[in-house]
């Protein structure tokens, strides 16, 4: 199937900086939602201004001449970035409405796509306040209902659930699996891992503006993890007489101070391991579990959390 | 080609009621005290166009570059909207505006100075003309600003060449290179045209005005992307 937008060797670079995005390969499809992932400064958000056009890359190309105007002449992009602003003294349904009309629908349609996504997210009674009231949160709906109202083919989103309460967050994820069955492809970057498991059908790591690896969420996690628990215990005291036995399907990764295992039977092997560990004269002062997830997979990949980058 | 920006940009400014009575009340407040002072009318009618083509040149840049930075901008022109038509709506809504926030204020003015309902009508036609300009010369100063502080400068820097050049501070020598720029200079019809008022001379540059209030947005719309793509650039903080 062609690509809507495919990058290829894109790399961008701030001013006379390091490289912000490297060497990164992407493409998205027709039906499909793609995830970008990684700590922040990764080069995420960099990587979506250059799939949008924002930004024209410093070496490498993206091909964006499947998602251009549509047959029916509304914009085949719909952009949700990190802003949160808007005409603040306008109703959220003026703000919405105008970005719809400015994406090519008529007066009607775009009051019709309108109200339809006010009330799919949980919106409507915001719906004629002015913006200036809304709650952050609110405002992040408002700008998924700008990017989405229009029915784009190519949706780009920048933490779309970022300030959603569970149950607008659960209804922000049903929209977006009906516009992939739709056919428009999605390319989004989100801390909301759980979110990204459940709608993604790829899933790009990356890090220090490359990408790390790139999969199927699901095939990422057994090709990295398996489907193993790790348990990190940190000891106070090392064991002074020989460990016994750890029990069945337990793996020693590293023994010291910091002893990791890995095992298939998941946290019920915890007992026999605090019990091996303490039997042979160990005093276990923390007990961390890690259980097969993407962020442990990005851990286990790059050797680092998912935490902050000190690069831009 | 809908009014959608034009539109947009109407419902925003009358929806901001507080700024919209402070920017009737602040020139008022300003002009009040020239027309009841005995000024000589040179000298009024400068500070009156100053205060007029300044009005027009910040309220079309600092809003602007707001946008940008804020990413609204941005936003905007990732809908498919073409910058020209965006830049150009925008403009022309903003100058509607402006000219009706200073029509008290040009009333007062022109009262002062001994105008009749006709002449002040006239001068109204005049004064839009001039902020038609005022405005999109805004636009071009806003895409050279990286900051709302560079734009404050530079607009009142930019406003304040071309009323010199306009012959608004001083009455250029006759076959001086002054007076030659002041011959196509887009605010001489403005300043002449409040200074006529008075009976003190005649009001000139009508050509000059009419040629800028058409060539300044072709030029505008020719330059639409670059002047688009450095606004954008502000958000980047460029």
């Amino acid at each position: 199937m062609t690509a809507l937008v495919r990058a290829r060797g894109v790399s961008y670079r701030y001013g006379s900086g390091a490289l912000s995005v490297s060497d990164v390969d992407l493409e998205v499809r027709p039906g499909e939602i793609v995830a970008v992932i990684g700590p922040n400064g990764a080069g995420k958000s960099t990587l979506l201004r250059l799939m949008t056009g924002r930004l024209p890359p410093s070496q490498g190309t993206v091909d964006r001449s499947a998602a251009r105007i549509g047959p029916d002449g509304t914009a085949t992009l719909g952009y949700g970035g990190e802003e949160t602003a808007h005409f603040e003294p306008l109703s959220g349904f003026q703000n919405a409405r105008f970005f719809a009309r400015a994406s090519g629908l008529g007066r009607r349609a775009a009051a019709a796509a309108v109200t339809e996504h006010f009330e799919l997210l949980g919106l409507t009674e915001q719906a004629t306040e002015p913006v200036s009231t809304y709650s952050y949160g609110n405002r992040r709906k408002l700008l998924l209902i700008e990017a989405l109202a229009h029915r784009p083919l190519f949706i780009v989103l920048d933490e779309p659930t970022a300030g959603f309460d569970a149950t607008s967050r659960d209804a922000a994820g049903r929209l977006l699996d009906r516009r992939r069955q739709e056919g428009a492809g999605i390319l989004m970057v989100s801390h909301d891992l759980d979110l990204v498991m459940e709608l993604a059908d790829r899933i790009t790591f990356l890090h220090r503006g490359t990408v790390v690896t790139a999969a199927r969420p699901h095939e990422l996690l057994a090709e990295v993890i398996g489907p193993t628990t790790r348990f990190e215990i940190s000891l106070d005291e090392r064991p002074t007489r020989t460990i016994g036995s750890f029990g069945p399907d337990v793996t020693i990764v590293r023994e010291g101070d910091e002893v990791v295992l890995d095992t298939s039977r998941g946290q019920a092997a915890l007992s026999d391991i605090c019990t091996a560990l303490v039997s042979a004269g160990a005093r276990i002062s923390r007990i961390a579990v890690r259980e097969a997830g993407l962020a442990e997979a990005f851990r286990r990949i790059t050797g680092e959390d998912l935490t902050d980058e000190s690069r831009t | 080609m809908t009014l959608l920006v034009a539109e947009l940009e109407l419902r925003t400014a009358l929806a901001r009621r507080r700024l919209f009575l402070l920017n009737v009340s602040v020139p008022l407040l300003l002009v009040i005290p020239i027309a009841l002072s005995a000024a000589p009318p040179f000298h009024a009618a400068a500070v009156y166009t100053v205060l007029f083509v300044l009005f027009g040149t910040f309220g079309s840049a600092i809003p602007l570059v707001r946008d940008a930075e804020a990413g609204l901008l941005e936003r905007i022109l990732l809908t498919g909207l073409h910058p020209a038509d965006y830049l150009l709506q925008r403009s022309g809504a903003g100058t509607l505006v402006d000219a009706l926030q200073l029509c008290p204020a040009l009333v007062v003015a022109a009262g002062g100075m001994g105008g009749s309902p006709a002449s002040i009508a006239g001068l109204w036609l005049t004064l839009t003309t001039s902020l038609w300009i005022a405005n999109l010369v805004g636009v071009i100063v806003a895409s050279v600003a990286r900051s709302l502080a560079e734009t404050a400068l530079f607009s009142a820097v930019t406003a304040l060449m071309i009323l010199h050049a306009s012959g608004v501070f001083r009455t250029p020598a006759s076959g001086s290179v002054g007076a030659t720029l002041q011959g196509v200079a887009p605010f001489r019809a403005l300043h002449e045209g409040i200074l006529s008022l008075s009976g003190g001379a005649l009001a000139g540059g009508s050509t000059a005005l009419l040629c800028w209030a058409f060539g300044l947005p072709v030029a505008t719309a020719l330059l639409a992307r670059g002047l688009a793509s450095a606004l954008r650039a502000v958000e980047r903080g460029r």
